[in-house]
């Protein structure tokens, strides 16, 4: 690894950092990156039947090591908090749909044009 | 033995109960004679005058023809055609009047007094730092949506979808339609960061940001809900909570419908499209 190698991992680091800590928006490739390491993450919660990664963060850091270094690399760190709590609604949201439907509950589209009701 | 009055008036209230009704019989014979001999006589001579000409316009030749045409009556093939796409054009019409009665309450139910107003006027500036009015935005519809560049997930979705909406409506109606941007995070979005990130999106997309308090302004007069979180050291990160829809202003600058994440973007161009369709003003194109 040369000089110029050296310093453009130091730029690609410095952008790294600067998208870890929320100094720039990430572009749409780092968005894409980031939202890639963000399902191997959670991929690898549901497999090891992981519902809140913040709640449970230390079997998380256990089974999820390594996905959970890449999810905290290639996204701000506001985002990681983010997904973490996202998924935990996400899951309860599910969850509650699949019980209002087993209870007969219709599916509908929401409506939210100012109709006039009549 | 009854008094002589009694007796007088039984037998006019036996008269009474049977007089009128024989009376009436025979009224009603005379008057149905009279009726016969009053409506016989001219149809006697009209038969007579007609006789020849109805004799003329025959056309079938076997007593089975005659029969068979009788019974089909008035209904033949082209009179159900007649009749079909007669009916057919009336439920067309009248859905589609239906439909743009809809539009038109929808449209117009931000116009005139006692309506909740949506937009105004505000003073922001674009990608390019350029001062930008709500005077800008009229002679066309707008589209606008409301987000900040560090948005996780949701924005960048409806950003992409505005984009294939936009693109949509530019096919059939190029110039008609603004794609507007305003960001929630003043802060941090400043025309550079919003021409970074909008160019990923649509070069045509116009990007708006201001003051703290001129971004106030204008969410509120969008009734959008925005929050960010208090007490922010500077270079900390942080999210920024808003409302979700795009907010699609007539060339008056009136609020016309909000589409939400639940049109796709064929259903929201479509949307667009129709109001454009029903739009009486003028519209600038280019």
């Amino acid at each position: 690894m040369g000089l110029f190698g050296l310093f453009s991992s130091s730029e690609e680091d410095k952008r790294a950092t600067e998208i870890r800590t929320g100094a720039v928006a990430p572009t749409r490739a780092e968005r894409q990156k980031c939202w890639a390491a963000r399902d191997a993450y959670f991929a690898c919660l549901d497999a090891n039947g992981i519902m809140d990664a913040l709640k449970e963060d230390k079997k998380a850091a256990q089974s999820c090591g390594r996905e959970s270094a890449g999810f905290e690399k290639d996204c701000a760190a506001q985002w990681v908090t983010y997904f973490k709590k996202w998924r935990v609604q996400d899951i309860q949201k599910k969850a509650r749909l699949k019980e209002l439907e087993a209870q007969g509950a219709h599916k509908m589209d929401l409506q939210t044009d100012f109709k006039t009701q009549r | 033995m009854p008094p002589p009055v009694t007796t007088a008036r039984a037998v006019a209230y036996a008269l009474s109960r049977v007089t009128p009704r024989h009376g009436a019989r025979q009224l009603s014979t005379t008057r149905s004679a009279q009726g016969k001999r009053l409506a016989a006589a001219p149809t006697a001579r009209l038969q007579f005058q007609q006789h020849k000409p109805l004799l003329q316009r025959r056309s079938y030749k076997t007593v089975e023809e005659a029969k068979s045409r009788y019974r089909s009556g008035p209904f033949s093939w082209k009179a159900g055609l007649l009749f079909v796409i007669t009916a057919a054009g009336l439920v067309w019409y009248f859905q589609s009047e239906k439909e743009r009665m809809k539009r038109k309450r929808i449209a117009e139910a931000t116009k005139g007094v006692g309506r909740p107003k949506v937009g105004g006027p505000f003073e922001l500036i674009d990608q390019n730092g350029n001062k930008v009015t709500d005077k800008d935005l009229q002679g066309r519809y707008s589209l606008v949506y409301f987000g900040f560049t560090h948005c996780p997930d949701i924005c960048p979705d409806e950003l992409d979808k505005m984009a294939r909406m936009f693109d949509l409506v530019e096919e059939q109606r190029p110039g008609t339609l603004l794609p507007v941007f305003v960001t929630c995070d003043p802060a941090r979005d400043g025309p550079k960061e919003l021409k970074e990130y909008l160019v990923e999106f649509h070069p045509k997309f116009i990007g708006l940001t201001g003051t703290y308090e001129q971004i106030k302004d204008m969410c509120k007069a969008y009734r959008v809900y925005f929050s960010t979180p208090s007490a922010v050291k500077p270079g900390q990160d942080y999210l920024v909570d808003h409302s979700i829809y795009f907010y699609l202003m007539d060339p008056e600058g009136d609020f016309v419908e909000a589409l939400g994440r639940q049109h796709s973007p064929d259903q929201a161009a479509k949307i667009i499209l129709d109001h454009m369709k029903d739009w009486k003003g003028s519209l600038k194109t280019s």
